[in-house]
């Protein structure tokens, strides 16, 4: 009986919080300016009108692009290089530092030089979405690679493991959990970096859908486009997480 | 004792260089192919390493560029500042009342999951093109992170401390000053540490928007007028900021906290 009580106290709460957020996002949107603010039903209306002209399908599928493009690179480059450095002890300690250092630099800073060396065109875009999210993976990758105990791989040594069988049994299960956690992490960084991106570089996708909504004054496009990349942000990190507990259930047991 | 641990450090028959001899030898051999890269195939505009320390020194003692670099910096630890206070109650709140929690918890993830710079547009529709619309972005990058981070901490208080507690009939406040904020610190440290780097961003980013005097700034135009190098020393500071504040809070997080064990999973 307990059980259910707080159960319906849960979801009562659920729900109350989402009546309440809902009432107070109209309330304060139809007390100010239109162009300050848009209630929630004029979001919702305009997010109807642009889904249906089909301009925000045009959007989000072109966000998408280039966020799976910029990320599928940064893993793909990320992950394997992370494990060089795992296996190579030498590359690990020389390039240990530089990383953790790119790792703490806003790369928001370095897309000026992109704009006035390579232009406008989808490739440095990216770029942008790339270095937003690589450093995040080699970061964990590395931390990964140096919690391999030495004697481990000693120890493989002395019975003659083959290479094949040392990566297999011992740097991936110890460095993918790290490489995943990585990987989740920089799923926000490429968020943040594709739309910068496309505020900066040239315009496009759901970054253009705000920033003329901005200009033209049509602040429930703004809202809309922004609900949308919010649900963006927490879908996609949802499924970083999950893919993470999934595939990494082993690493929170060590220790 | 060097020698020793840096022979050991590195695979066997590679002589005896010290980890610290590797780092500064890769450092160079890094610096050398960015060099050596540009002269190759960029343009002459593009920085280097050479046109960066020739212009560095005047760069770094121009009035411009320090007013630059206070401003950016300023609104960076302004914003983390009120973010912290505002998080911390707000994350302490989540954690210690399963009421908050169910209230505030979709609106706090969705908007920690929600790029930033989405909103830059509306925050300079909000607050002007002003230095205020940057504050705002860095309290806004930075706030969700140390929330989300303070409510685990509060959530990860052991049971017993709050029972020994309330068996001594501490009051509410007691518990909450003695028990709850110290053991959800080493949390605490890690939201602070990763909405410094979101803060940091934020206000980059502010400044590409906006244009008030700052390093996004200063990086801005001088690479729209071709001064690559006078805006990579910009891009070094930020750097610099950012790897000094990890360094800050993982010295303190040592000093201060040695009890902690370094968590596996920050947020």
């Amino acid at each position: 009986m307990a059980a259910r009580s707080s159960l319906l106290f849960r979801w009562g709460l659920t729900a109350l919080s989402l009546a309440a957020g809902a009432a107070v996002w109209e309330i304060v949107g139809r007390r100010t300016g239109a162009a300050f603010m848009a209630p929630l039903s004029e979001t919702l209306t305009r997010l109807w009108e642009l889904t249906r002209s089909g301009e925000l399908l045009r959007a989000l599928g072109s966000s998408l692009g280039l966020f799976a493009a910029g990320f599928a690179l940064s893993v793909v480059l990320g992950v394997p290089f992370g494990l060089l450095l795992a296996r190579v002890r030498l590359l690990r300690i020389a390039l240990e530092p530089y990383i953790t250092v790119m790792n703490a630099t806003p790369m928001a800073a370095l897309i000026p030089f992109i704009l006035s060396m390579l232009g406008f065109g989808f490739a440095p875009k990216m770029l942008v979405v790339f270095l937003f999210a690589v450093f995040p993976i080699l970061y964990n990758t590395v931390e990964g690679a140096r919690s391999i105990r030495p004697e481990l791989i000693e120890v493989a040594r002395s019975f003659r493991s083959s290479e094949s069988a040392l990566w297999r049994d011992l740097l991936l299960p110890f460095v993918l959990p790290f490489a995943l956690t990585g990987i989740r992490q920089a799923i926000g960084r490429a968020l943040v970096g594709m739309v910068a991106a496309e505020f900066f570089l040239s315009a496009s996708g759901i970054g253009m859908l705000i920033q003329s909504g901005a200009q033209n004054f049509d602040t429930a496009a703004v809202f809309a486009a922004i609900l949308l990349i919010t649900l963006l942000g927490v879908g996609l990190m949802e499924l970083g997480a999950a893919i993470e507990a999934r595939y990494a259930a082993w690493r929170n047991v060590r220790r | 004792m060097t020698t020793q641990s840096g022979a050991e450090a590195l695979t066997a028959r590679n002589g005896a260089l010290s980890p610290l001899a590797v780092r500064l030898l890769a450092g160079i051999v890094l610096l050398a192919i960015w060099e050596l890269g540009v002269r190759a195939w960029a343009p002459a505009y593009v920085a280097r390493p050479t046109g960066v320390a020739a212009v560095l020194w005047s760069v770094a003692t121009s009035r411009q560029f320090l007013i630059a670099a206070g401003a950016t910096l300023t609104a960076v630890l302004e914003g983390l500042a009120i973010a912290l206070v505002a998080g911390i109650a707000t994350g302490i709140a989540m954690g210690r009342s399963l009421a908050v929690d169910r209230l505030i918890r979709y609106y706090v993830f969705a908007l920690f999951a929600m790029p930033m710079v989405a909103v830059l547009p509306l925050i300079t529709l909000w607050f002007g093109y002003t230095g205020g619309a940057r504050l705002a972005t860095t309290v806004f990058a930075a706030y969700f992170s140390i929330v989300l981070n303070a409510a685990d901490g509060a959530r990860a208080v052991p049971a017993e401390y709050l029972e020994v507690s309330r068996s001594f009939r501490a009051p509410r406040w007691r518990v909450l000053l003695d028990c709850v904020l110290p053991s959800s610190l080493p949390y605490l440290l890690a939201g602070v540490r990763l909405g410094a780097a979101r803060a940091l961003i934020g206000a980059v980013l502010a400044e590409f928007f906006i244009s008030v005097p700052g390093l996004g700034t200063y990086i801005l135009t001088n690479s729209r007028s071709f001064h690559h190098n006078e805006a990579i020393v910009a891009v070094l500071v930020l750097a610099g900021s950012g790897v000094g504040f990890d360094a800050l809070v993982n010295w303190a997080t040592r000093r201060y906290l040695p009890w902690y064990r370094r968590d596996e999973k920050p947020q």
